[in-house]
């Protein structure tokens, strides 16, 4: 199973790693896409900050679970 | 305005004239050129400025010029003797006790007027005697030991 | 000390030494030119602002002003040292629109002296708009926090990532995980000599300027950038500086006011900061706030790291992009992760610009690791010496896709200490003693600041008498590179040290050199001045043996101003004799070498790093929380030692300045203003705090640098916050991830371990 990002080539292979790649590539491509799923970019840079756990990537790796899973 | 003001430098008597608001730092590097004693601060705080004033260790940005009329005071230019470098002088250089330089004119002083009031300190006392001079490169040890060797005798000529 | 080699490892003076302890090192602080004026900067008091009006008109009429300028008066660009990225070029220095931090320099004086400048700056009228302003990083990324620069969304200025192997797995495979947060705060380098520049402007169009610089070349080159003016038009000396430490390598608000206002008058103007606005408006290190994520085997094999980093920009981008880099790639040393991953973000505050400090990322990283790094042995019941062996790195290590390391005395350094730790014996009660690794860089490869030129460049002259004069923009900051550089000079060319006289740091007569910053001199500009020497050398050598009519199998080579065969040393003659023939058959030209060097295909970061261990011993008072340092012991390698005087005086000076950053060191700020701006505040180490110092030398060979060298001022800037923070944990268990760690945070853990024993 693979994941690929919706605004570049890179390809995960879980849903949890391609929301860390979209947090920390920080772009603007990637923030606008994020912002553009109701999510705050903002808010998920900062939980990585206050928080321990990846709370910010759980809820946006669901929604890349659904949205840019790929059969090999 | 300006007010004359009479004073001895490294063994020179000098009349100069000066606002009241002088300090005696400006008089020694800007009337006088001699430019060995530094600024680092503007609340006496860093020691760079430190003269002997009177046989005393100063921060000579600490003193309104006209408070020192009539006084003796030895810079940094009046530590060798010719071309004889002053004991200290010559520890600093053996010990490396001195990087970018800035602080090391105001160390010289302070460790000279504590040698002066007493010939044999301890490492404690040494210290001590420095504790008023900053330095932000050489971490204090090598001056320390620089001021040690002299109060070993190991510069034997007077201190 | 005994040393192989004639001049080089040698105990010498160093070679500004008799002018700095007579005071006639002549340094900016000291440069007085006929005809000059006195300048002064008016800085912004608010944190965020337009600029609404300037109205210089009382000022220009107050009796002795000559000259009022502000941003209007300038070309209008932005400084920038990433020259590759001009969107980090964010900084005009004299502000036109708009104010970002409170010191923001908004016009400057020149008047006939400094009481009469600093009465003309309240005769200025500023207008401003105040704007809302945002001081923390976690605030300034929210979507309703104000935007200090155009076009820059949620004020994340630069990110930066690094990453090999595949973490996520990596840490499923971990039988202990331990997650831990950290602060590291701002530092003030606090050189002696505050940022000062005589600039003068010629009626023939050229620009000279006297400057406390760490980089002549580069300052020379911004001044180009800025002022629309050919780069050889400009010649920028550094004479004696007192200290740099990463704060002096960028156009400063000392150098561009005074040129501005030297170009209006066509005559000298000198600006000096005062003590405070170096304190307020001069660039310091950068805060950051850290996440560590760390992975492990029972038996102490890492196999992952996660490392996230938020950085406090501050109001310009400065160095601080590089700092954020650095931080990450030294997150992974000095430790073999077969995964790693680092993310840093970099945003923009309305406070001082945040940018590099001896260091550049490096001692925030290393405190946060070694930190954490005991934690986990602790967890794993490891001892921490054992851990770090486990995983240290080794020679001819590769880091994947980053650097190639090729010595690296780790280990022996961390048999020293563990050696060291062994002696001290069973210590008194409430005493400690915590360890701290380190790797670090000798001198950067990344060239954001597009220099066409080497990275380092010398010239050797061997004039009729055989004295030699060497030329090299390398800068002298007080790290004694003059000295270094001579002695190199002296021993590949084969005569004494005190027949070698260097000019540095010149732009008008030196080769341009990248300056003293990451630690680079001795080894880059090390191999540049030996090239040159070898370049004369060689010359000289074929006249010597068109005098000496050898057997063509034999060599020859100068030691101690003798030219002999290489088997045969006592055969030979003079070198004086060789250098006067020489002379005369080469139609009275003086002999010149030329050397230089730029590192190729040595990886991303740097030629060669050099590594360290270093063990500081704390005695902590349980009734106030406040701890003595008492002894701070380090094993090191950085190669061959060149100059063995100037290495002890970086190492103790940077435990002066590392044990600082640990200890006592900080920037209070209440809504942007620093509330510490002055000497008699900011908290220092002065000589009764230094603890005894020792120093236990390694021997290793870098094959990269000049006669095996490789750096040491700066790597010796990591550990010893890291390693005090470790004695604080072993001397009364209590923990402290941010720094500085104050008596009132020991104190505070105390009670607190007190309470929940109960």
């Amino acid at each position: 199973m693979s994941y690929k990002c919706p605004v570049c080539i890179k390809v995960s292979n879980s849903a949890p790693d391609l929301a860390r790649h979209m947090i920390g590539r920080g772009d603007k491509v990637h923030r606008d896409w994020v912002n553009s799923k109701g999510f705050k970019y903002s808010e998920l840079l900062a939980l990585q900050f206050k928080s321990f756990g990846g709370e910010g990537y759980k809820a946006l790796a669901e929604l890349l679970e659904k949205e840019t899973k790929v059969k090999d | 305005m300006k007010q004359e003001l009479k004073l001895t430098v490294n063994g020179q008597p000098y009349e100069v004239y000066v606002k009241p608001k002088t300090l005696l730092v400006q008089v020694l590097r800007d009337h006088l050129g001699l430019t060995g004693t530094k600024r680092g601060c503007s609340d006496s705080s860093c020691g760079a400025c430190t003269v002997m004033l009177n046989g005393m260790a100063v921060k000579s940005c600490s003193i309104l010029a006209l408070q020192a009329d009539g006084a003796d005071i030895v810079t940094v230019e009046g530590l060798a003797r010719g071309t004889e470098l002053h004991p200290l002088q010559k520890a600093f250089l053996d010990h490396g006790a001195y990087q970018c330089g800035f602080c090391t004119s105001g160390m010289l002083m302070a460790s000279r007027s504590l040698l002066e009031e007493n010939p044999k300190p301890t490492k404690e006392q040494i210290k001590e005697g420095i504790d008023g001079n900053i330095c932000r490169c050489t971490g204090y040890n090598s001056i320390i030991r620089a001021v040690t060797a002299v109060v070993k005798g190991e510069y034997k000529e007077e201190k | 000390m005994s040393s192989k080699y004639s001049v080089i490892g040698h105990r010498v003076h160093n070679v500004d030494g008799t002018e700095k302890v007579t005071g006639a090192a002549r340094y900016t602080f000291d440069v007085v030119l006929p005809n000059m004026l006195y300048g002064k900067v008016l800085r912004s008091s608010h944190p965020h602002a337009k600029i609404l009006k300037i109205d210089t008109s009382k000022a220009e009429k107050l009796i002795g002003v000559k000259a009022v300028v502000t941003g209007k008066d300038t070309p209008g660009h932005k400084q920038g040292i990433w020259r590759r990225f001009p969107e980090l070029c964010d900084e005009e220095i004299l502000c036109r629109k708009k104010v970002r931090y409170i010191g923001d320099p908004v016009a400057a004086v020149a008047a006939v002296d400094e009481d009469t400048a600093e009465e003309a700056l309240d005769l200025i009228e500023v207008e401003y708009e105040p704007l809302p302003a945002v001081f923390d990083p976690l605030e300034a990324i929210k979507e309703d926090a104000p935007q200090i620069h155009d076009g820059v969304e949620l004020n994340i200025n630069v990110t930066r990532h690094i990453e090999w192997g595949d973490v996520d797995e990596a840490f499923k495979k971990c039988d202990h995980i331990r997650e831990d947060q950290f602060k590291c705060p701002s530092q003030a380098h606090v050189c002696m000599e505050t940022h000062d520049a005589v600039a003068d402007f010629g009626y023939n169009g050229k620009l000279t300027v006297w400057t406390s610089s760490q980089s002549s070349y580069y300052i020379q080159r911004l001044f180009a950038d800025m002022l629309d003016m050919s780069e050889s038009d400009i010649r920028v000396m550094n004479r004696h500086t007192g200290g740099g430490f990463g704060s002096k390598f960028e156009l400063d608000s000392a150098q561009f006011p005074a040129a501005i206002l030297s170009m209006k008058l066509h005559r000298p103007v000198k600006i000096v900061l005062t003590r405070e606005e170096e304190f307020i408006a001069t660039k310091r290190r950068t805060p950051m706030y850290y996440y560590l994520k760390l992975g492990a085997k029972k038996d102490g094999t890492l196999l992952a790291k996660e490392a996230r980093a938020i950085t406090e920009g501050g109001a310009y981008t400065a160095m601080g992009a590089t700092a954020l880099y650095l931080t990450g790639f030294f997150s992974s040393f000095p430790y073999k992760y077969p995964n790693y991953r680092y993310d840093g973000y970099r945003v923009y505050t309305n406070t001082a610009p945040t940018s590099a400090m001896r260091g550049f990322g490096a001692p925030q990283s290393t405190f946060v690791g070694e930190s954490q790094l005991d934690m986990m042995a602790e967890d794993l019941g490891i001892d921490p010496i054992e851990i770090r062996r486990k995983n240290g790195m080794t020679p001819d290590y590769v880091v994947p896709g980053q650097a190639f390391i090729q010595s690296c005395g780790l280990h022996q350094c961390l048999d020293k200490i563990e050696d060291h730790i062994k002696e001290r014996g069973k210590l008194p009660p409430n005493h400690g003693i915590g360890i701290a690794a380190y790797g670090f860089m000798s001198g950067g490869i990344f060239n954001w600041f597009n220099t066409p030129y080497a990275f380092s460049a010398a010239l050797v002259r061997i004039n009729v008498d055989g004295k030699v004069d060497l030329y090299t923009g390398a800068c002298d900051i007080g790290q004694g590179s003059n000295t270094t550089l001579s002695m190199i000079c002296a021993e590949e060319l084969g005569v004494r040290l005190e027949d070698v006289r260097i000019f540095s740091g010149d732009t008008g007569i030196c080769p341009p050199d990248l300056g003293a910053w990451g630690s680079r001199e001795t080894l880059m500009n090390g191999n540049a001045v030996k090239r040159a020497a070898a370049d004369a050398k060689r010359q000289l050598l074929e006249f010597a043996a068109a005098k000496m009519g050898p057997n063509i199998v034999y060599d020859l080579d100068i030691k101690d101003r003798f030219v002999h065969l290489v088997d045969r040393p006592e055969r030979g003659i003079s070198y004086f004799d060789v250098v006067k023939e020489a002379i005369r058959g080469k139609d009275g030209n003086a002999i010149i070498g030329r050397g230089y060097y730029t590192p190729h295909r040595k990886g991303m970061i740097s030629p060669a790093y050099s590594f360290g261990v270093q063990a500081a011993e704390v005695a902590v008072d349980t009734e106030t929380g406040k701890y003595k340092l008492v002894n701070v012991t380090t094993a090191h390698e950085s190669g061959t030692v060149i100059n063995p005087v100037g290495i002890e005086g970086q190492l103790e000076g940077a435990i002066m300045m590392a044990g600082g950053y640990g200890f006592c060191e900080d920037q209070p700020m209440d809504e942007g203003k620093i509330l510490n701006p002055s000497i008699a505040d900011y908290k220092l180490i002065r000589s009764l705090d230094m603890p005894e110092t020792e120093i236990l030398e390694i021997d290793t060979y870098e094959p990269e640098g000049p006669f095996g060298a490789k750096e040491a001022g700066e790597g010796l800037t990591n550990p010893t916050a890291g390693a005090i923070g470790n004695a604080i944990y072993k001397a009364v268990g209590v923990r402290i991830n941010d720094l500085p760690i104050t008596p009132e945070k020991v104190l505070r853990a105390l009670k607190e371990k007190q309470k929940k024993k109960k």
